[in-house]
């Protein structure tokens, strides 16, 4: 053996040795949080186990007629939504070059990357025969004519850039600053294939609703539906990205010093004035489409005081509260508006996928309990997964804030 | 003679056109009023 391959060779060994170390539990294990967690996931795999071994009709409420609930129209339709924040962050900071926002990128998209896996894994649970979801990917019939052609290829390409947005964090955790460096050389075009990647698919998801005019409450439908998922995801994905950030920076706060919390305010007044002026030309649009489709009639019933709980509620009343908290510096309110910001998108979303969708059957849907804790399951589980990353690699501090004695995979040899 | 004709704005794009003109107008009012700090700071 040559001395570079035996240098090789213990290398390997001592990222292995590092990695093995790494997997124990850091902190307490006892904390409020996984004492209701861990029965909810438990619970959740249990019923999962059923579900895979009876069908979708022994744990659900979804029929023919029904055949979207709330796994996709959650799990997949809005979650996605909540991740965009990723590929909007990522945008602004390698190709605006706002370097300001750079501590938030991370985070984000470690955050982002979790949505997509966990999402479109739930995906999985969703369908009749999960063995063909490759399908699209392998050739057995690609099914080109199909939207989901298209989203499928997107949601595998953009976790794939994802993954190479977050390598040079995961290099930094083992040490190896040469691989480091080399995928940090490379991320700028990832950023750029997946801002192409995102916007494809926000607007694809939107897309697949097209085909289902008749089923959609003339509100809620429009052509332009694919147009409004892609705007609302910027805005989704920034209040997601302030509303994460300030849980995490609670939770992790050891792993910043002081003045990071205070430039964190400002960064947070920063995201929300981009959420206040996209919310504000959202808002427009769907006024215009309102106008242009002469829907006066259909607001003078449930469905219209649902529609303006929706838009005028969840849409121009969060939007005013980020334009008086960015100009007043109201971090506070920022962060209510944040919440009530999702909350719209998550209405929005559902209303389209689930609860204006088939509006004139004569049975509802609505989703069983094993639907709830299934989607619980998959929140809490990326929820440990986000934990496990942060407490170990450099994701909320910079790699040159770790102790300097020595790099952690020589600390772990010992 | 060509006699005067009244243009009803809600059979035609007009209110389109409004609105869209309100929001141009309305939306560098959004971005100046974001972007100057308020009196005090």
């Amino acid at each position: 053996m040559t001395p570079s391959q035996s240098q090789s060779t213990s290398e390997v060994r001592r990222v292995v040795r590092f990695v093995l170390a790494e997997l124990r539990p850091k902190g307490p294990l006892l904390t409020p949080f996984n004492l209701i967690s861990v029965p909810v996931v438990l619970l959740g795999l249990g019923i999962l186990a059923v579900r895979f071994v009876y069908g979708l009709g022994s744990v659900t409420n979804l029929s023919q007629t029904v055949p979207w609930g709330l796994w996709i129209g959650f799990d997949v339709v809005t979650g996605v939504a909540f991740a965009g924040g990723a590929y909007v962050l990522t945008f602004v900071v390698y190709v605006m070059g706002v370097e300001k926002y750079h501590p938030l990128v991370r985070a984000t998209v470690l955050a982002g990357l979790l949505a997509y896996v966990f999402y479109s894994g739930a995906l999985v649970l969703d369908l009749g025969r999960p063995w063909n979801v490759i399908n699209p990917i392998i050739g057995n019939s690609f099914g080109y004519n199909s939207v989901l052609f298209q989203v499928a290829w997107s949601f595998l390409l953009y976790m794939l850039v994802e993954m190479v947005e977050f390598s040079p964090a995961v290099a930094e955790w083992l040490g190896l600053k040469r691989l480091r460096n080399v995928l940090r050389s490379i991320t700028l075009g990832a950023v750029i294939i997946g801002t192409t990647l995102s916007t494809l698919h926000q607007a694809g998801l939107g897309a697949l609703f097209l085909m289902a005019k008749p089923k959609i409450h003339p509100l809620w439908y429009t052509e332009f539906i694919p147009v409004l998922f892609t705007l609302s995801s910027v805005y989704a994905g920034l209040s997601m990205v302030i509303v994460e950030g300030t849980i995490s920076h609670r939770v992790f706060s050891k792993q910043l010093d002081a003045s990071k919390h205070h430039e964190f305010d400002d960064l947070m007044l920063g995201l929300g004035k981009g959420i206040a002026i996209t919310m504000f030309v959202y808002y427009f649009f769907k006024a215009l489409l309102f106008l242009h489709d002469r829907q006066f009639d259909l607001l003078a019933s449930g469905w219209g005081a649902w529609y303006l709980v929706e838009v005028l509620g969840c849409v121009l009343v969060p939007c005013v509260m980020f334009i008086y908290a960015v100009r007043n510096r109201k971090v506070g309110l920022l962060r209510v508006a944040a919440v009530w910001a999702l909350v719209g998108i998550l209405l929005n979303r559902l209303n389209i996928s689930v609860i204006a969708f088939n509006w004139q059957a004569p049975v509802r849907y609505y989703p069983s309990w094993q639907e709830i804790v299934v989607t619980l399951t998959v929140l809490f589980v990326e929820i440990w997964v986000f934990r496990w990353i942060v407490l170990r690699m450099p994701v909320m501090r910079e790699p040159h804030e770790l102790p300097r004695t020595a790099s952690p995979v020589a600390r772990a040899s010992g | 003679m060509e006699t005067y004709s009244y243009v009803n704005i809600f059979e035609t794009k007009g209110l389109e056109y409004l609105l869209l003109l309100s929001f141009l107008i309305l939306f560098v009012f959004l971005v100046r009023y974001l972007s100057t700090p308020p009196h005090g700071h």
